[in-house]
Parts: structure tokens; C-alpha cells; sequence
């Protein structure tokens, strides 16, 4: 099957292949011009690219399913023997089709949410460009292509965090006036955005690190052709190299993942439009990170296969992932904002899945580990996407960031409020129904069945972090639904403010994906089984990993729960009981006051007030990278730069030119008998200088 | 012999026809006026001649670089490579005399003079023979002192072709005193002879040889408007027609260094090799003392013949190094071919700023962005070319020239302090063309646009595309440089 595409003879899946990401660049090229002829058409075009885009994806599915892969190189940089390329194996088609449609879903929620926004074609702009890039990073089929990506990714979520620049007093996050440490927690748009490239660029700049490193002993970017002929990964071992330069690659996941500890930029990263949050902030480009590591995970786990131990690497993902994990759930506990409350469980479920990828890689069985860790990628940016784009509509219609300033709007709401209880309950895990429950569910497995000594802790904090994500997704719903209406919505009622649903165009998108959420999840365990099969094959044929075939012995559990570790559903069916009732007893129910019950303790207070401060980690970096170095650029500037520079160099090279050039025009008299001197003199000078 | 189809004699016979008969036909017609008649005649001769040269590149007709002859001229590569650089500034001073010498007197006789002028400079390139080269230098020169003083009445003008003419007289009688002493020494003045006789010559006689060296550096030194020999240059560019300042700073300078190659540095290769240091000296001196002179203008043609020195400086520098470095000599050209079309182009716009608004300080060209937008463009992509900031042509040719005096630097030991003098002068000379910039563009506000000359701003538009075309592919120029440049070696004696 191969046919002429710009005149390269290409295989019909992969030429949707490279669409999948050059459409919506081309989109993003032509924007700017459209926009010029009519700001209505902007949304049409933008949407129908996207979903071109995501059609383009979806063709591909039934490749994956086949477990057929598509490599295709065109070249790139000749004189070093880049190729430039698409890979589509399972991996990245499943993903592809994440990011596909939930961006188209997601493009069509803006054509609702920025409405009316003067620069609008700005926002398409950036929005197509993020898509484009994001996808190549899925489908590239190299570090160096998936680093041009990773760039662009980070570029357009800079551009859309800062998108409304002009730093409105509403548009800000964080509490204004309050500060932790004398640094003010409390952030411009424009500041968030560049705090967001900053953070991110110190991953960045050690993934590049890493990538060098590999590419110099290697000699190659390719993915497969770096599993190809690992002779590169002896040299490097035998240098103590491989390590490094893997954990070097991790570090670009970790700024990209707001994993710990690089994590602060995620939650000002909240002052970008809540389509931007959706989209960038929850459900694909902080998953990049865990796509890389998906991507190098059985790369690095066949290399161990074959005696080239880099255990080191998966310890260190296990680590981060749970720290993560556990240190942002806490946070979510007591945030007053619902998009920081999402943006800090974005976090913490990024752990989650860095976790169980850590110790799939520490596991006999890789592949549980991994399809438990994807598995788990796909259902939280389902439900996320969908409450992120809920919370957008919330802020919409009340006009403040604040859960404070929302509560009882359950009776105006109606559609919201059931879309954000079923993608709640994904989120809190709500056994059987939903999807998170058995991705949530599979980690837990595959952490307990890992065999590795350090299972048990990390399934501690697992199950630990899953009843606090029960516990501040039911706070969330307790405090905007429930109880009564805050003086905020009173005060907007009382001035003729009526508190509707959101328009058609915004709740379809999230209604579609928070029902999902509970269809796949009602299927969830035979959609797991699928994913797993996918990869099982997959990592035999392109990894040569195979799996170890005993998990039907250790099942005890009867009819549909068949293959499931009972130890595992236990424990998640116990945190969805305990978080979801404590929750229900502070927010939903009422019986206990909440801020009366932090008061009543020191310790408690204590804690509460330890969290709220985010554990005082934004403001140590503040001091220490962005305070200190102002101090020292201050001195340097006074001490140095005004006077031995400027007084020094500056004036003085000033001063010295200007005094030369009037000694150089004094000889220019305009007297031609002193010229001829000058001429003569010269002459006998000329003369001198050959003789002598 | 020669055979009469050979590029100098034709070029003879076009522009020496054209330039004689054009004063007999303004008689004949018996009117003073009618410029732009003269003009395109003027045009058409140098249109044809410039046609002929790159017909004989292209028909292979051309040796390369031959650089002796038993005859007094040859048509080499080298001679037409400077020819195509020299009628490229004579085409730019027609082209910008349509304009400029609209309603003044005799126009006749003014093209006349330009075409006879580019005859000597074109033939002083061609040159093999010292008599020869110093008819044709004479008669490169008379002419322009004439032209400098054209505009009778103007007293500026008339001292400047006066100061012109007794340094043009000193010089040309060195030159005639440098000759007759390697005449006497060799009995020759073919100058494959003279270098033959120099090389076996008696001890005791190599300080005349030097000596003569001394008289052809001073008084080629006077037309490339070399330091110490530089003092009447800024007057006369000042005070002549500004058509007339870019005939002489990017035309009759070149022929200066047309005959420096030719005589110095080809010729006394034999002799030894002080003369490198000397030029080297002077290459220095004069690049900084144009530099610094040109920071503190206030007038436009006089901060640019500043700037005119010290590219002669620049030039200097492959000059120098020659001997020990291929990538001199092509530097030296490549620059040289540069200079023609961007210190033209900087004239021309000169020029086209002075009939139209009739002011050359600097300080009145505020806003002159806004009032003559293309003539501001086409300025200030020649001023930063000259400037060498990429990627424009400027840029590459100096590349090539302080890659040059580097890769010399392996056979003596002063070779890199010349590229390191011309960074730091290029970085000097951006002071005043950034300056000439910020005035013409971020300063004054309410200038409004006036109609610019067409002729100008046919050439801006011309040496726009050839400097920012040629600094996108430099290639092309490369590939001539490398073709025209003599390689030299102890092994080319005759």
C-alpha cells in the first residue's frame, strides 16, 4: 500500500502518521491569516484541524491492535546521519489517540470559553502549535526530533499560561497578600508563565545533557536503533556512564512532569485559560514526561535483561514518583482554589503513574507495571480533562477562583454537577464503575506483586495517597455544590446575576469524557486485559521482554473480579471508603466544621499550616534561586558594572576615541603646504622602513 | 601582439570613440543642455564594455591571471576582474549623474571625461609595461581633475580639484622618478624585465631597487589614499560632485591598487621581502587613523571618504600578507570588488540626498528614514556591508581577509596582529555607521516622504540585491575571486 505523497512514496499509515502532527502546524501557520480575514472562522478552522488531526490517530488503531509498528525516516542532517521520523507501534498510537481526541474535545470547550476574547486568533495559534508539538513528540522516533517537540510544547505552554498578559487582578493565583516566608504567594500571569519555562528549562537543559551523552557514545538518536545494538550501553556501563545519562533524560521528565522537586511551576501554571489548564496542564503535556519514561523504560529494562544492570534508574522514578505522589495530595487537602486543588491532584496522579513505571522496572513482570502506569495515563486524562474543563465553567459563572466563593450550586448546575460527580468519582476511584478505580487498582497490584523490598512502603503510600485523593475530590464537591450559597454568589444573584448552566459548545466536551469515564470504567477490567495484551506483545516483539505467565494461580477471587490481587482491591476499596467519608463528613454532611477541627488541635494546625505553605519548598527556591541571585546581579551591577565597566571601560574608551579623533583632525589643517610635508615625510618614512 | 579583439583594445575603442565624439556632437548641436542625451550614450559605451568583459569570462577568451607579457598590455582575469569592478562604479556615477547633473553646463563634455577616466583606470589594470601603466595612470588622472573642479563657480569645488591636482603632480612625478631608477637599473621597463634584472641584481645597487619600491608605495599611495599619503583626500571628496567623489573613492582608488599589484607586490617578490612589513604598517595606520578621523564628522561625504581610507587600510592587509598567504591576494580582490558596489552605492545615495535636499550634515539627516526611505535602506545596507555584519558581502570578504593574515600568521609572526587590528577596527567603525543609522532612523518625527530620484534609487535597489544576494550565496564571487587572483610564489618569475 504505497502512494505518492509530496512526491515521497509513502505507506498509506505512514503518511497519517506524520499528519498527525504537521496538520495542526499547518493550522497553526495559517491562524494568523485567517484571523486577518474573519475572527468567527478562527474557532471552525482551528476545531476541524484538530480533528483531522485526531482522525489521522485514530486510523491508526487498528495497526496497534495488530501490534503492527510503522517506522519511517526521511533524512534530516545529512552530514551526521540524522533521520528524521515517525514511529507509530502501540505505544505511541494509543497515545496519539489520547491527545488527539481529547484536544479535539478540548478545542471545542474554547470555542465556548473564549468566546468574545480579543485575541482569540492568538490563542488558536498557540493552542495548534502545542497540539503539533506534543504529537511529534508521541511520534517521533528519536531524542533529538522528541526534543524539538518537547520545546515547542513548552514554548506554547509558556505563551498560554501568560496568555492574558495584562495581569487583571482576576487573572492572577494565590491569595493576595498572603506570603510564605516573605515570599509572596500570590502570582501575575506573566510571571506564572515564565516561572513555568524557567522550572521546566532546568529539566530540559539536563535531558539534553543526557541525550549528548548517549548520542556520544552511541552515535545515534533513534529509539531503535539504539535497542538495535546496545554495544553503546557496555561502553557506558563500563564507565558508570548509563546511569547518569538515563537519569539525565528522567530529569527533563521531572521538569515536564512537575515531579518533585520541580514541581511548584504546575500550580501557577493555573493562570492560563482553563481550556490551556485542561489541555496542557492535566492531560497531555504533563503526561510527556511519563511518556518518555515509557518510552525508555523497556529499553532500559531489556538492556538489565541482558546484564547491563541500571536498576539505579528505575529507584530513582520509583522515588520521585512517590514522593510526588503523596507530597502534592496533601496539598490538594486544603487548597482554596479548584483549579489549584486539580492542578496539585494532576501532580500527585503523575506520581502515581512515575511510581508503578519505577517498579515495573524493578519487577519481574515489566509489562503489569507498564500497562497499569498507561492504563492509568489514559483514565486520568479523561476524567481531569473533564473536570478541569468543569471548574472552567464554574469559574465562568461565578466569576471567582475560589471554592469559597462558589457553594450550593448543585440546583443551578445540574448538568456540572453530575458530569463533575462521575469524573469525581474517577478520580476518588469509586469501585467497579469508574476507570479510575482499575487503573488505580492495577497500580496498587502491580506494586504488591513486585516482590521488590521496598513494595510495601511505596504501596503505604499508594493506598496513603489514595484516600487523601478520595478525601479533597469529595472536599471539592462538598464545598462547590453543597451546603449554602457563599455571601460571593449572593452578592451576584442579589445584583441581578443569574447563575445558569454553561453553554451547549462547553459542557458536551466534558459531559462526553466524565461519561467515559464511567463507561470505559464499567468495562474497565476487560479494556485493562486489552492494554495488556497490546503491550505483552508489544514488549516481546520490539524489546524481547516476555512476561512470566502466573498470574491466574494467585487469583482467589470469583467470577468478574478474576485476576485481581485481592490485597490490591482490598486496599483500594477501603481508601475510596475512608477518604470519600471523611470528606462527606467535613463537606458534604456538615457535621464537623473543618476549620474548627484544624483549630482545635496544635498539631493539626500545625500540619494544616505546613501544607498551606506548600512545605515552605516554593519559597525556599524562591530565595535561593531567583532572591539570592538578584542580591548578587544587584552587587555586581553596583560594584562592578558602574564603576569598572562603566566609569572604567565605557567613558574611558569613549573619552580615548574622541581624544584621538581630534588629534587626527588637528593634523587635518586644511593647509595644503603642510600636506606636502606630511606626503614628504611619509615618502622619506616608506623609504626608511625598506632600507633599514 | 595582441589581437585586436582582445578586451583592453576593445574597450579603447568603444569608450575612446564614444568619449571623443560626444563633445563634437554637443558642438555640432550647439547647445549646452541636454543631459540625460549624454547620459544614456555614456551609459550605452559602458553598458557594451562591461558586456564585452563578462562575454570574454564567459567565452573563455581570458587567460589566467598571465602576469607578465612581452607586450605592454594583457588581457588577463586579473585586469578584467578590475575592469568589471571599475565600470561597475563608472556605470553608478553615469546612472547617478542623470539626476545629479540635471541643468548644469556641459554635460557633454562631463561624460566625456568620465568615459576617457575609466579608459586609464581600466588599462592601468591591464598594464604590463611601467610606461604604459603610467600613461594610462595619467590618463586616468587628468581627467578627474577636471571633473573634481566642474562646478566652476563653487569655490569648495575649485579647491578641492586644486589640492586634487598637486598631490595628483607630486605623485605622478615619484612614479616617474620610481621608474626611471629601475629603468637605469635594469635597462628595462617592461615589468618582467625589471623584475628579472631586480633579481639578479649587485648588492650594491638593492638599495636603489628599495628606493624605487619607496617612490611606486608613495605614489600609488597617493590614489589609494594610503596614510601618510591620505591628507588631500577628505577635502576633494568633500568638495567635488559627490557623482564625481564615487568615481574616485570606489574607481581610481582600485586602479592604485591595480597597479600596487601589479608593480609591488608581483614585481618585487624577488627582492626581499621588507616591503611586506612596510605595507603592514601602513595597512594598520591607516585603517585607525580613517576610523578614528571618521567618528567625529559631522559631514556625510567626509565621514565616508574617512571611512573610504580605512578600507584602503583593509585592503592593504592581503597586500601585505601576499607573499605567505593565497588567501591574501583573493581577499585583497574580493574586498576590492565589494568596496566598488558598497562605497559606490554609499556615494550614490550621497548624491541622491544632496539634489534632493541639499544637505550633507549629518545632523539634518534626522528622520531621513521617513523622508527617502529607499535611499536610507540602500545606505544602510551599504554602510553595515562596509561595516562587514553578516550576512552581507562585507562580510565574507573580510573573513577571507583576516582569515588570510591568520593562516599567514604560520610563516611571520606580525601577520595575525593585522586581523586582530582590522576586528578591532571593523568594531570601531560600526560607531559611526550605527550612528549614521540611529540619526536617519529613531531620531526626528515629523519628516515627511519626498520623491526620491529615480536613477538613485535604481542603483540602491541594484546593490541591495548584489550585497545582501552575495551574502546569502557568496559562492558565485568566490569562484571569481579565486580565478582572478594571481597565486604568487617565487616560482612565477619570468
Amino acid at each position: 500500500m504505497t502512494t505518492e505523497v509530496l512526491g515521497l512514496p509513502l505507506e498509506i499509515g505512514a503518511s497519517s502518521a506524520w499528519l498527525i502532527w504537521i496538520l495542526p502546524f499547518i493550522a497553526a501557520l495559517i491562524m494568523p491569516g485567517i484571523g486577518k480575514i474573519s475572527k468567527h472562522a478562527t474557532g471552525y478552522v482551528a476545531v476541524g484541524f484538530a480533528l483531522m488531526s485526531a482522525i489521522s490517530a485514530a486510523s491508526l488503531i487498528p495497526m496497534a491492535l495488530e501490534a503492527h509498528e510503522i517506522h519511517d525516516q526521511i533524512s534530516w542532517i545529512d552530514s551526521i546521519g540524522l533521520k528524521a521520523g515517525v514511529l507509530a507501534d502501540p505505544l505511541s498510537i494509543i497515545m496519539a489517540n489520547v491527545v488527539g481526541w481529547i484536544s479535539f474535545l478540548i478545542m471545542i470547550y474554547s470555542t465556548g470559553y473564549m468566546k468574545g476574547d480579543k485575541s482569540i486568533t492568538r490563542f488558536w495559534f498557540w493552542m495548534l502549535f502545542f497540539i503539533g508539538s506534543m504529537q511529534l513528540i508521541v511520534l517521533s522516533d528519536n531524542l533529538l526530533q522528541v526534543f524539538f517537540g518537547w520545546e515547542g510544547v513548552g514554548l506554547a505552554s509558556y505563551a498560554l499560561i501568560s496568555f492574558w498578559y495584562r495581569d487583571k487582578k482576576k487573572d492572577h493565583v494565590g491569595v493576595e497578600g498572603r506570603t510564605v516566608l516573605g515570599m509572596l504567594d500570590y502570582y501575575a500571569p506573566t510571571h506564572a508563565g515564565m516561572k513555568a519555562f524557567i522550572m521546566t528549562k532546568v529539566g530540559d537543559v539536563m535531558m539534553i545533557a543526557g541525550m549528548l551523552l548517549i548520542f556520544l557514545f552511541a552515535g545515534t538518536f533513534g529509539f531503535r536503533e539504539l535497542m538495535h545494538d546496545t554495544t553503546w550501553a557496555t561502553t557506558m556501563s563500563a564507565q558508570g556512564l548509563l546511569v547518569p545519562a538515563f537519569v539525565l533524560l528522567f530529569g527533563g521528565a521531572i521538569g515536564k512532569s512537575a515531579q518533585f522537586p520541580l514541581n511548584e511551576w504546575l500550580l501557577e501554571a493555573m493562570t492560563g485559560p482553563t481550556a490551556v489548564s485542561a489541555l496542557i496542564h492535566a492531560a497531555t503535556m504533563v503526561k510527556a514526561g511519563v511518556f518518555l519514561v515509557m518510552r525508555l523504560a523497556p529499553l532500559v529494562f531489556a538492556l538489565s535483561a541482558a546484564g547491563i544492570l541500571a536498576d539505579q534508574f528505575f529507584e530513582i522514578i520509583l522515588i520521585v514518583g512517590a514522593v510526588t505522589a503523596l507530597l502534592l495530595g496533601l496539598q490538594g487537602m486544603v487548597n482554596s482554589e479548584i483549579k489549584k486543588v486539580l492542578a496539585y491532584s494532576t501532580g500527585s496522579q503523575i506520581g502515581y503513574m512515575m511510581m508503578v513505571l519505577g517498579i515495573a522496572g524493578l519487577s519481574q513482570q515489566f509489562v503489569n507495571g507498564y500497562t497499569a502506569g498507561f492504563f492509568h495515563l489514559i483514565s486520568h486524562a479523561m476524567f481531569k480533562a473533564s473536570l478541569f474543563m468543569a471548574a472552567g465553567s464554574l469559574l465562568h459563572v461565578v466569576g471567582s477562583r475560589f471554592m469559597t466563593d462558589m457553594g450550593g450550586l448543585r440546583k443551578n448546575m445540574k448538568k456540572t454537577y453530575a458530569f463533575m460527580w462521575a469524573a469525581g468519582l474517577g478520580l476518588m476511584g469509586a469501585p467497579f464503575i469508574t476507570t479510575g478505580f482499575w487503573s488505580k487498582d492495577s497500580i496498587f497490584g502491580a506494586i504488591y506483586t513486585s516482590g521488590h523490598p521496598w513494595a510495601l512502603p511505596i504501596f503505604t503510600i499508594a493506598v496513603l495517597t489514595a484516600v487523601i485523593t478520595a478525601f479533597y475530590t469529595t472536599r471539592m464537591l462538598g464545598l462547590v455544590f453543597f451546603g449554602s450559597k457563599s455571601k460571593h454568589v449572593k452578592k451576584m444573584e442579589a445584583e441581578g446575576h443569574h447563575i445558569h448552566e454553561a453553554p451547549l459548545s462547553m459542557w458536551v466536551p466534558y459531559g462526553i469524557l466524565a461519561v467515559l469515564t464511567i463507561v470505559i470504567g464499567l468495562v474497565g477490567l476487560s479494556f485493562e486485559g486489552g492494554l495488556h495484551e497490546i503491550f505483552t506483545n508489544y514488549l516481546e516483539e520490539s524489546f524481547g521482554i516476555y512476561s512470566v505467565h502466573n498470574e491466574i494461580e494467585n487469583s482467589i477471587l470469583p467470577g468478574f473480579l478474576d485476576g485481581i490481587n485481592p490485597v490490591a482491591l482490598t486496599a483500594s476499596l477501603s481508601a475510596f471508603g475512608i477518604g470519600t467519608g471523611l470528606g462527606y463528613v467535613f463537606y458534604i454532611g456538615r457535621w464537623v466544621d473543618p476549620v474548627q477541627f484544624v483549630n482545635s488541635n496544635i498539631l493539626f494546625s500545625t500540619f494544616h499550616k505546613v501544607i498551606l505553605n506548600r512545605f515552605y519548598l516554593n519559597a525556599i527556591i524562591y530565595w535561593c534561586f531567583v532572591v539570592s541571585p538578584l542580591w548578587l546581579s544587584r552587587g555586581v551591577f553596583r560594584y562592578f558594572e558602574q564603576t569598572a565597566i562603566d566609569y572604567g571601560m565605557n567613558n574611558g574608551l569613549q573619552k580615548a576615541v574622541g581624544w584621538s579623533a581630534k588629534v587626527v583632525q588637528g593634523t587635518q589643517t586644511g593647509v595644503t603646504q603642510s600636506y606636502l610635508f606630511v606626503f614628504g615625510a611619509g615618502l622619506l618614512f616608506v623609504v626608511l622602513i625598506l632600507l633599514i | 601582439m595582441l589581437e585586436l579583439s582582445s578586451t583592453p583594445l576593445v574597450i579603447i575603442a568603444i569608450l575612446g570613440t564614444v568619449g571623443v565624439l560626444l563633445p563634437i556632437i554637443s558642438i555640432a548641436r550647439k547647445e549646452k543642455g541636454s543631459n540625460s542625451f549624454y547620459a544614456v550614450i555614456a551609459f550605452s559605451a559602458l553598458i557594451v564594455s562591461i558586456g564585452y568583459v563578462a562575454y570574454q569570462f564567459i567565452s573563455d577568451n581570458i587567460l589566467p591571471s598571465a602576469l607578465f607579457s612581452k607586450d605592454v598590455l594583457v588581457d588577463d582575469a586579473f585586469g578584467g576582474f578590475f575592469a568589471i569592478a571599475m565600470l561597475i562604479v563608472a556605470i553608478f556615477t553615469t546612472v547617478g549623474s542623470f539626476n545629479y547633473m540635471r541643468k548644469k553646463n556641459y554635460p557633454a563634455v562631463y561624460y566625456s571625461l568620465i568615459l576617457l577616466s575609466t579608459i586609464g583606470m581600466v588599462l592601468v589594470a591591464y598594464s604590463t609595461d611601467l610606461v604604459m601603466l603610467f600613461v594610462a595612470w595619467e590618463l586616468m588622472s587628468i581627467p578627474t581633475y577636471v571633473l573634481v573642479g566642474f562646478i566652476k563657480k563653487n569655490p569648495s569645488s575649485n579647491e578641492a580639484a586644486l589640492k586634487y591636482f598637486l598631490f595628483g603632480a607630486l605623485s605622478s612625478a615619484i612614479i616617474v622618478y620610481g621608474i626611471s631608477l629601475s629603468y637605469g637599473l635594469t635597462g628595462s621597463t617592461n615589468i618582467g624585465e625589471v623584475i628579472h634584472g631586480y633579481a639578479t641584481l649587485d648588492a650594491s645597487l638593492l638599495p636603489l631597487a628599495l628606493l624605487s619600491v619607496g617612490m611606486f608605495i608613495a605614489g600609488f599611495g597617493f590614489k589609494m589614499g594610503l596614510v601618510p599619503f591620505h591628507q588631500w583626500l577628505p577635502d576633494t571628496y568633500e568638495g567635488s560632485p559627490p557623482t564625481i567623489t564615487t568615481l574616485l573613492a570606489a574607481g581610481t582608488k582600485k586602479a592604485g591598487f591595480a597597479a600596487t599589484i601589479r608593480v609591488i607586490v608581483l614585481g618585487m617578490v624577488v627582492l626581499n621581502l621588507d616591503w611586506t612589513l612596510a605595507l603592514g604598517i601602513i595597512a594598520v595606520m591607516t585603517m585607525t587613523i580613517g576610523n578614528i578621523a571618521a567618528i567625529m564628522q559631522k559631514n556625510l561625504a567626509r565621514m565616508l571618504a574617512y571611512s573610504s581610507i580605512a578600507h584602503a587600510g583593509y585592503i592593504l592587509i592581503g597586500l601585505a600578507i601576499s607573499p605567505y598567504s593565497t588567501l591574501g591576494l583573493q581577499g585583497s580582490l574580493y574586498q576590492i570588488m565589494n568596496h566598488s558596489v558598497m562605497k559606490g552605492a554609499a556615494f550614490i545615495a550621497v548624491t541622491g540626498i544632496v539634489t534632493t535636499l541639499a544637505v550633507t550634515n549629518i545632523d539634518k539627516l534626522k528622520g531621513l528614514g521617513r523622508r527617502m526611505p529607499i535611499t536610507s535602506l540602500g545606505l544602510v545596507i551599504s554602510l553595515f556591508a562596509l561595516a562587514g555584519v553578516p550576512p552581507l558581502a562585507g562580510f565574507w570578504s573580510k573573513i577571507v581577509l583576516f582569515g588570510g593574515a591568520l593562516d599567514a600568521g604560520s610563516t611571520i609572526w606580525w601577520a595575525p596582529w593585522l586581523a586582530i587590528a582590522g576586528v578591532l577596527n571593523s568594531a570601531l567603525s560600526l560607531a559611526y555607521y550605527g550612528w549614521l543609522t540611529r540619526k536617519m532612523y529613531f531620531e526626528g518625527e515629523t519628516e515627511k516622504r519626498v520623491s526620491e530620484p529615480k536613477s538613485v534609487i535604481a542603483i540602491m535597489i541594484f546593490s541591495m540585491i548584489f550585497l545582501v544576494g552575495f551574502g546569502i550565496y557568496p559562492d558565485p564571487i568566490i569562484k571569481f575571486v579565486e580565478f582572478a587572483a594571481p597565486t604568487l610564489s617565487l616560482d612565477i618569475m619570468p
